[in-house]
C-alpha cells in the first residue's frame, strides 16, 4: 500500500505544532481601558476558608457593593496560591481580576514577572499617598524590588495563647517571657497519660501548624538575605540558635515520634477542635484570629494572649514578634482593572471597612487611620496584638522572586533535625543557603 | 476429556472452578477430603477475607461517630451518628462534584468507545503498511504516564483556549480515540470470526456499514467491558481534574473534593469518612450488576485474547 | 500484501488502492489525529521546554543544558525520586505479583464459598485511589488509627505509618495489597488455563505439591507472571496519586498563611517522578526542569514498555482481513 499512515501522522502533527506555536504567548494582556461606571462584574479571589471569615468578607463586599451598585463582585474562597498562580497564567474569563492571597513572599514572584499589575499609576489617579496610609513593615513587604504590585489587606501578628486554667493548676503566675521560663512551664504543663500525653505544654514540631520555623526563628529578629540578594542562613547566628532550642525542646517534652504520634490526634486547625481549643495543648503560637475563633468556640477555660518568649540574651526586646499579612492585587490579565481598582481601594483605604472587617475576622488593621478609630474593638487580644505589630523589633519573611520557595528549603532543614535524621546542623545550614541561592538565579 | 472423565468430573455449581468467560469448567476434581489441607486451606481464606473486608468496616463504623470520638482511639461508636451520612450532602459543593463526575465519565466514556471502535476494527481487521507500528504507537500511549505530557498541554488548554478551570480538556481529548480502549476492543475483535464480515460485505454493505451492523452487535460485551473500564477511569481520575479543574470548584470531582473534604470544610475524620463511603459506595454497586464485564475485560488484557 | 497489481502497471495509484486508503485513514482518523495533537505534540514541546527557561508569563528563551544540569544536580527532590521508585519496584511490585500470584492458587483451591471470598477480595480493587488512600491514611493513623490502637491492646509496637519515614512506603504497599484484585483475577484465569493433562501425567508420576508446582504450573503461567510483573514497572512510574495524597493527609498541613506543604511527606520518602512533574511545573512554574523530568520518566517508561512489546509479542495477535 503506497501513501503510509505515519506520513499522515506527521503531517497532522507538524500541522499541530505549527499553528500552536503561532499562537503562543498571546492574548493574555490585561487593559485599564474599562470604564469605572460602567455596569460590571469582577471576580475576586480570596483564601480565607472559615465560616466566620468567609461571611466577614462577604458581608465586606456587600458594603462595597452598596456603595457602588454598578460593579458587581463574584467572591471566589478557600484559593491557594498554586490555584492563583496557575489562574493567572492562564488569563482568560475565568481568571479573577482582584486577588488576595496569605503568601507575602509571593509578593517579590508576582511582582517582578508582572502577574499582578503595578500600582502606582491608580494610586496617583486617586491620591493616595502610601507612606502615610500603611504601616511601615507593610509597606515593605507589598511591594518588591522598587515596584509595588499589591497593597496590605489587613496584617497578622503571632504571638503566644495559653491556657489561664492550665496555668493556674500548674502553678504559673505570668506568661513566661524568656524561653527558658517557657521551656520550663512547657514541662511543668505536661501531663503524660501512658505512653502519650493528656496535656502538652507546648507542640514544638515544626509540623504543628503554626509552630513553623519561620514564624519562630522571628524571636530572634534574623536577617534571611544579604545586601547582595544572598542567603543568609548559613551565616546568621539566629537560625542555628532556633533549630537547637527546638530540638532540645522536642527531646525534652518526649522525643520526636512521640511528640508527632501525638500531633496526629490533633483535630482540624481552624475547625472546632483545633487542640489549643479542646485543650490538648496548653500553650501555643498563633495568629491574632485565633482569639475570635476561640471566642466563637465557646471554650470551657480562660485563656490568656502574649508576645511569644525572647530568647534569654534578648530580653529587652521581648514583646516582638513574627508578622505577616494579607495581600490583594489586580490580575495583569484582567480587563476591568479599573472596576477592580474601585474594589480594592475600598478593602484597603476605606477605613469604615477596614475597621468592620478587622473587626470581624479579629485581624489586625492595616491603615495608620485604622489603628487609631475609635470603632476598633480593642479587647484585651486584639490590643495585645497591635502592640506586637507595632513593636519596632517586630520582622517579617522578605519577599523573593520565586516566592516561599527558600522558606520550603529552610523547612526542609528543621524536619530533618528535628527528627534526629540529620546532626551536622551547620552543614545543612550552609547546603540549604546554596539551594536558596541557585533557586532565586533560576528564578530571575 | 473423555465422556468418562467428564462424568468423573462431578457436578457443575458454582464452586466449579471458571474459565476465563466465567463458564464452570469440566476439569476432574479430586473428591472432597476434609482434612487438614482443606482446614488450613479455608481458614487461610476466611482471614484473608475478613483482613481485606475490615477496612470497610472500620470506615462504616468511624462514618458514624460523633465529632468528640473521632479524635479518640474508640474502635465502636458510643453513638450512632447516622445524620453524618446525610450531613455529607449538605456540605457545600459535594452534589456538584456528583454531578461533575457523572458528566465527565459518561461523556467521557461515550465518546471514547465511539471514537475508539473504527480505529480497533482497522487494526484488527485491515492489513495495511506501518499496521505494527501504529499498534506500537498504541500500545505505547497506553503506558505513557499522564504527567509527561501534561506541562505543554496544560499551557496549550490554559492560554490558547481558556479552558483551564473545566472539565473540557479532560473530555474532549476522548473523542479522539483512548489507547487503552482501542487495544481492548482489538483484542475482542480479532476474536471475531472473518466470515461474518465477510458475508456482509458479499451482499454489499461497505466496510463501514459492514463494522456496524456487523461487528458492532458481536462485539458488545468487549464494548460493555471497555466502557465500564473508561467509566471507572473517569470516576476514579485524581490528576487530571488536579491539574484542570482545581481552579474552579464548580468543576469539580468527586476524587479532588475528597481529597480537599478535611481541609477546606475543617471537619475530623467522621465526615471525611462518612463522604469516602459515598464515593465508594457507587463502584462497588456497579460492579455487582457487572461482574461479567469486568472480570471479561480484566483478563482480556492480561491474557491471550 | 495483497494489492494486486498487474505487472507492469508501474506509476500512480489504482482506483482501489485510492479508496482503500482513504478508508484506512477514515477509520484511523480519530486516533491519528488524537495521537499529533495529544502525544506527538506534547512531546516535542516538552522537549523543546526542557532546553529553554520558561515561567509562563514571558517567553521561552533557550538555555541550554540549564535545566539538566539543575535536575540532575541542584534539585534536591530528584535523586529521593528516583530511590523511592527502585524501592517500589522491588518491594511493592515483588510483593504484588507474590500476593496476586498465592491468592490466585488460593481462590482456585477453595471449594467451599469460593465465589464470596472472590468477591471479597476483588472488591478493594474497585475502590477509587483517593478514596482508598484516605481511608488508609486513617486507619494508619498512628495516633487514634484502628490499627495501631489494635496493636497496642496486644501490646505490640506501634509504628508512625504514614507519618514515619521509615514506615511511609510500607504503608503505601499495603494499600496496594488491599487493591490486589487484579492481579487476583489474571493469575487465576491463567492458573485454570494450565492444561489438566500436565496434571494427570504428573500426579501418575508421584510428583508431590511442591514438585507440580514448580514443573508444572509456574512454566505454564511464567507469561502471565513476566506480564503482572512488567506491567507492575509501569504502574509504578506512573504513582503519583496514593503518594501524593497520604502525604498531604498525614502532614496535617492546609497551606494556609505561613505553611508550606513540602512534597514526598514524611522527609521525601513518599516522593515519586510524577509527583516532581507537578511541583515544578504546576507549583513552581519551572517548565523547563517540569519538561527534563517528564523526558526522564518517559524514557523509563518506554525501556519496560519496548520489554513488554518483545516478550508478548504473542499478545497482539495477527488479525486477518483486507
Amino acid at each position: 500500500m503506497a501513501l503510509p499512515n505515519t506520513t499522515l501522522t506527521g503531517l497532522v502533527a507538524a500541522a499541530t505544532v505549527a499553528a500552536l506555536a503561532a499562537g503562543c504567548g498571546g492574548s493574555r494582556q490585561g487593559s485599564a481601558n474599562d470604564d469605572p461606571n460602567a455596569d460590571v462584574t469582577i471576580t475576586f479571589w480570596h483564601g480565607w476558608s472559615a465560616p466566620s471569615e468567609v461571611k466577614a468578607i462577604q458581608a465586606n463586599i456587600d458594603a462595597f457593593e452598596g456603595a457602588h451598585p454598578n460593579i458587581h463582585v463574584k467572591v471566589v474562597g478557600n484559593i491557594t496560591d498554586d490555584k492563583i498562580n496557575q489562574s493567572l497564567r492562564a488569563g482568560g474569563a475565568k481568571a479573577p481580576d482582584a486577588v488576595s492571597s496569605f503568601t507575602t513572599d509571593n509578593v517579590g514572584e508576582f511582582c517582578t514577572s508582572h502577574a499582578f499589575v503595578d500600582l502606582t499609576p491608580f494610586l496617583k489617579k486617586s491620591e493616595i499617598d502610601v507612606a502615610s496610609t500603611f504601616p511601615k513593615p507593610l509597606q515593605d513587604y507589598t511591594q518588591f524590588d522598587g515596584v509595588r504590585c499589591t497593597l496590605p489587606l489587613l496584617s497578622d501578628a503571632y504571638g503566644l495563647y495559653y491556657n489561664k486554667d492550665a496555668f493556674k493548676e500548674a502553678g504559673i503566675t505570668r506568661p513566661p517571657r524568656t524561653l527558658s521560663e517557657f521551656d520550663a512551664d512547657a514541662v511543668k504543663l505536661t501531663k503524660p497519660d501512658g505512653d502519650s500525653f493528656s496535656q502538652l505544654g507546648f507542640m514544638p514540631n515544626f509540623h504543628g501548624y503554626e509552630s513553623t520555623t519561620t514564624h519562630l526563628v522571628a524571636q530572634w529578629s534574623p536577617t534571611y538575605f544579604d545586601a547582595d540578594g544572598k542567603s543568609t542562613v548559613d551565616s546568621d547566628p539566629a537560625f542555628p540558635a532556633m533549630f537547637t532550642w527546638q530540638k532540645h525542646l522536642v527531646d525534652t517534652l518526649g522525643g520526636y515520634d512521640k511528640l508527632e504520634k501525638y500531633r496526629s490526634t490533633f483535630g482540624d486547625e481552624f475547625g472546632s477542635k483545633n487542640p489549643f481549643m479542646t485543650g490538648q495543648v496548653a500553650m501555643a503560637i498563633d495568629g491574632e484570629w485565633r482569639a475570635g475563633m476561640v471566642d466563637d468556640a465557646g471554650v470551657q477555660f480562660d485563656y490568656g494572649v502574649a508576645p511569644f518568649p525572647v530568647p534569654d540574651g534578648q530580653v529587652d526586646t521581648y514583646g516582638k514578634g513574627y508578622l505577616s499579612g494579607t495581600i490583594i492585587g489586580i490580575a495583569s490579565t484582567s480587563k476591568k482593572q479599573n472596576a477592580a481598582w474601585e474594589l480594592v481601594k475600598y478593602l484597603t483605604t476605606d477605613t469604615k471597612a477596614v475597621v468592620s472587617f478587622a473587626n470581624a475576622i479579629h485581624n489586625i488593621p492595616s491603615t495608620n487611620k485604622a489603628l487609631e478609630s475609635s470603632d476598633l474593638d480593642r479587647s484585651q487580644a486584639v490590643d495585645a496584638f497591635i502592640k506586637i505589630a507595632q513593636n519596632p523589633n517586630s520582622t517579617t519573611t522578605p519577599a523573593s522572586p520565586n516566592g516561599g520557595a527558600y522558606q520550603l528549603t529552610l523547612q526542609d532543614v528543621g524536619y530533618a533535625y528535628e527528627s534526629g535524621k540529620e546532626t551536622d546542623l551547620q552543614g545543612s545550614l550552609d547546603r540549604a543557603a546554596k539551594q536558596i541561592d541557585t533557586d532565586i538565579d533560576r528564578a530571575r | 476429556m473423555t465422556a468418562d472423565t467428564a462424568a468423573a468430573a462431578g457436578p457443575l455449581d458454582a464452586t466449579s472452578p471458571r474459565t476465563l468467560s466465567g463458564r464452570p469448567s469440566r476439569r476432574p476434581r479430586p473428591p472432597l477430603r476434609i482434612d487438614l489441607e482443606w482446614i488450613a486451606l479455608h481458614a487461610v481464606g476466611i482471614a484473608i477475607g475478613l483482613v481485606f473486608l475490615l477496612p470497610f468496616v472500620f470506615i462504616a463504623l468511624t462514618a458514624v461517630m460523633s465529632d468528640q470520638q473521632t479524635l479518640t482511639r474508640d474502635l465502636w461508636p458510643k453513638t450512632f451518628e447516622w445524620h453524618n451520612l446525610v450531613d455529607v450532602w449538605k456540605t457545600p459543593g459535594f452534589t456538584t462534584w456528583w454531578r461533575n463526575t457523572i458528566v465527565y465519565a459518561v461523556a467521557g466514556t461515550v465518546l471514547s468507545v465511539v471514537s475508539s471502535f473504527p480505529v480497533a476494527y482497522a487494526l484488527a481487521r485491515f492489513r495495511f503498511r506501518g499496521r505494527g507500528l501504529a499498534l506500537g504507537v498504541v500500545i505505547a500511549t497506553m503506558m505513557l504516564p499522564p504527567q509527561v505530557v501534561t506541562v505543554p498541554m496544560y499551557l496549550v488548554w490554559a492560554q490558547q483556549f481558556h479552558l483551564t478551570g473545566t472539565l473540557w480538556p479532560l473530555i474532549i481529548p476522548m473523542g479522539f480515540g483512548d489507547a487503552f480502549s482501542i487495544f481492548l476492543l482489538r483484542q475482542f475483535l480479532l476474536t471475531i470470526p472473518s466470515e461474518c464480515i465477510d458475508a456482509a460485505k458479499v451482499d454489499g454493505c461497505g466496510d463501514f456499514r459492514a463494522m456496524l451492523y456487523v461487528a458492532v452487535p458481536m462485539a458488545r460485551p468487549g464494548i460493555a467491558a471497555v466502557a465500564l473500564f473508561q467509566f471507572f477511569y473517569c470516576w476514579n481520575d485524581y490528576f487530571g481534574p488536579q491539574i484542570y479543574a482545581s481552579e474552579n470548584p464548580g468543576a469539580w470531582t468527586l476524587s479532588y473534593g475528597l481529597e480537599t473534604f478535611k481541609s477546606a470544610h475543617h471537619t475530623d475524620w467522621n465526615l471525611t469518612m462518612a463522604a469516602t463511603l459515598m464515593v465508594m459506595a457507587p463502584v462497588i454497586i456497579v460492579f455487582f450488576f457487572a461482574q461479567k464485564a469486568f472480570i471479561e475485560g480484566v483478563t482480556l488484557t492480561g491474557v491471550k485474547g | 500484501m495483497s494489492t494486486s497489481e498487474a505487472p507492469g502497471q508501474s506509476r500512480g495509484w489504482d482506483t482501489w488502492q485510492v479508496r482503500r486508503t482513504a478508508r484506512n485513514v477514515a477509520f484511523l482518523s480519530p486516533w491519528l489525529i488524537g495521537t499529533g495533537l495529544f502525544f506527538l505534540y506534547p512531546l516535542a514541546a516538552t522537549v523543546y521546554y526542557s532546553f529553554a527557561h520558561y515561567d509562563g508569563f514571558t517567553s521561552p528563551e533557550l538555555t541550554g543544558l540549564d535545566n539538566w544540569r539543575y535536575v540532575f544536580g541542584h534539585y534536591p527532590m530528584f535523586w529521593p525520586a528516583l530511590r523511592n521508585t527502585m524501592w517500589l519496584v522491588a518491594v511493592m511490585v515483588t510483593l504484588r505479583v507474590v500476593f496476586g500470584l498465592f491468592l490466585g492458587l488460593l481462590v482456585t483451591r477453595i471449594r467451599l464459598g469460593a465465589g464470596a471470598l472472590r468477591t471479597v477480595l476483588y472488591i478493594p480493587y474497585l475502590a477509587p485511589p483517593v478514596a482508598a488512600t484516605m481511608a488508609f491514611a486513617f486507619l494508619l493513623n498512628p495516633g487514634t488509627g484502628p490499627v495501631n490502637v489494635v496493636l497496642g491492646k496486644l501490646g505490640l509496637p506501634e509504628p508512625g505509618w504514614f507519618n514515619d519515614p521509615t514506615w511511609s512506603k510500607p504503608a503505601l504497599t499495603m494499600l496496594a495489597l488491599w487493591g490486589i484484585g487484579d492481579l487476583m483475577v489474571i493469575f487465576m484465569a491463567a492458573l485454570l488455563d494450565v492444561p489438566t493433562s500436565q496434571y494427570e501425567a504428573a500426579g501418575l508420576d508421584g510428583a508431590g505439591r511442591w514438585a507440580t508446582f514448580r514443573f508444572i504450573t509456574l512454566p505454564n503461567i511464567s507469561p502471565i507472571v513476566l506480564f503482572a510483573v512488567v506491567t507492575g514497572i509501569i504502574q509504578t512510574m506512573q504513582y503519583y496519586t496514593q503518594p501524593l495524597i497520604a502525604g498531604r493527609v498525614a502532614s496535617g498541613v492546609i497551606g494556609g498563611s505561613g505553611q508550606q506543604f513540602e512534597p514526598g511527606y514524611p522527609a521525601k520518602s513518599t516522593l515519586t517522578l510524577p509527583q516532581l512533574i507537578y511541583n515544578l511545573g504546576f507549583q513552581r512554574f519551572d517548565t523547563g526542569s517540569a519538561s527534563v523530568v517528564a523526558l526522564v520518566l518517559f524514557a523509563l517508561s518506554m525501556v519496560f514498555t519496548v520489554l513488554l512489546m518483545r516478550r508478548s509479542s504473542g499478545l497482539l495477535g495477527d488479525g486477518e482481513g483486507t
